[in-house]
C-alpha cells in the first residue's frame, strides 16, 4: 500500500512539473507578462471612479465597446498600427495605457500581439492588456461592466 | 461556521449568475425569433423559413474559423437544400453575422459565393441576438426542425454532416 502511495505522489509531482513547464513555456512567447494582464473588474473600477488616475483605453479590435475607449481599429491592419503609433506619440512614457480586442480567445486573436509589441518597442512603462480570455461579450458585456451608449 | 461559509458562497454564486445575461438555449426549446436586415436592407425573419430544416450559423467576417467553415456549409447547402426530411421539407442556412462593418461582411459573402440567407444588425458582440441565444464563442450554430424546435447545437464538420443526413426521409 505504502509503495503505491509513494508511486502516486511521484506521478502527481511529475505531471504537475510537466504541465507547469508547458504553461510557462507557452506564456514565455507572449509579448506581455502576467503582471501586464489587467482584470476586467479592475478596469471597470477605474472607469467608474472619477478620481482614478488618467488611463488611456484603446480598442484595437473590431468595435470599441468599452466606455471611454478610443477606437483605433483591428491591430492586425498596418494602417491601424500607424494610427496607434501616432496616438501614442503624444503620450508620456509613464502614461497608464490599457488595450483590448475581445473578438475571440487570445490564442486566436490576430490583433493584440502587434499592438502590444508597439507599446513595448516605444518604451512605455505602464501599459497593460485587458484580460479577456474568451471574448468581450462573456468577459465584459455579460458581467454588466461599463459600455458605450 | 461552515454553514455561514456555504450560505455566503451560495449567495455570491447566485448574485454572479443573476448578473450574467447569458441564456443558453437547450435542445427541445423553440428557437427565439430573429428579424434582421440582409445585406440589401430587407428584413428577413427566421420564422419565414418555417417548414424547412434550418441551420442558424452565427459567424463574423473577422472570425477566421467561421470563414474557414463557409465552403463546407456551401457543400451542405447544395446537397440538401431541396431534400425531404423527417422533420421538414428542404434545408436552409440562416447566417447571422456579428460583423460591424457592412463592407467587410459583404466582401466575404461575395468571396465565398454565399447564396443562402444572410442577416446582421452590424452590432458585433453587442448584438441582442448574441444575448438571446447565449452565444459564448464563434463559430456557433443551431439546427432547427420545420417547427422551429432546436434539434442540435454547435455541430461542425463531420458531426454536422451526419446530423443532417440522419434527418433525411
Amino acid at each position: 500500500m505504502k509503495f503505491f502511495t509513494k508511486k502516486l505522489y511521484l506521478l502527481i509531482t511529475f505531471t504537475s512539473l510537466v504541465f507547469g513547464f508547458m504553461y510557462t513555456s507557452s506564456r514565455a512567447e507572449e509579448p506581455w507578462t502576467s503582471k501586464q494582464l489587467m482584470a476586467p473588474s479592475d478596469l471597470n473600477k477605474i472607469i467608474e471612479n472619477p478620481n482614478a488616475p488618467k488611463t488611456y483605453i484603446y480598442s484595437i479590435g473590431y468595435q470599441s465597446v468599452i466606455k471611454n475607449s478610443i477606437d483605433i481599429g483591428p491591430g492586425k491592419v498596418a494602417e491601424n498600427q500607424k494610427k496607434f503609433r501616432k496616438h501614442l506619440g503624444k503620450l508620456p512614457k509613464d502614461a497608464n495605457i490599457v488595450i483590448y480586442c475581445g473578438c475571440c480567445p487570445f490564442d486566436r486573436c490576430p490583433n493584440v500581439r502587434p499592438m502590444f509589441n508597439i507599446l513595448n518597442e516605444m518604451g512605455f512603462k505602464n501599459h497593460k492588456l485587458l484580460n479577456l480570455p474568451q471574448n468581450i461579450k462573456v468577459d465584459w458585456i455579460d458581467k454588466g461592466f461599463a459600455v458605450k451608449k | 461556521m461552515l454553514r455561514i461559509i456555504i450560505i455566503g458562497l451560495a449567495f455570491l454564486l447566485s448574485f454572479q449568475t443573476a448578473r450574467t445575461q447569458t441564456i443558453e438555449k437547450k435542445i427541445g426549446e423553440i428557437a427565439p425569433e430573429i428579424r434582421l436586415p440582409s445585406p440589401n436592407g430587407d428584413t428577413i425573419a427566421l420564422s419565414s423559413l418555417k417548414t424547412k430544416v434550418v441551420l442558424i450559423d452565427f459567424w463574423g467576417s473577422w472570425c477566421a474559423p467561421c470563414v474557414k467553415e463557409q465552403p463546407a456549409l456551401s457543400e451542405l447547402y447544395k446537397k440538401y437544400k431541396n431534400s425531404a426530411f423527417t422533420c421538414g421539407n428542404g434545408f436552409e442556412i440562416y447566417g447571422v453575422s456579428l460583423d460591424n462593418k457592412k463592407k467587410q461582411w459583404q466582401s466575404v459573402i461575395k468571396k465565398y459565393k454565399i447564396d443562402w440567407v444572410q442577416v446582421s444588425d452590424l452590432l458585433f458582440w453587442t448584438s441582442p441576438v448574441a444575448r438571446d441565444y447565449g452565444i459564448q464563442e464563434l463559430p456557433f450554430n443551431i439546427l432547427i426542425d420545420g417547427n422551429g424546435v432546436i434539434i442540435a447545437k454547435n455541430l461542425h464538420g463531420d458531426e454536422l454532416k451526419q446530423a443532417i443526413k440522419k434527418l433525411l426521409k
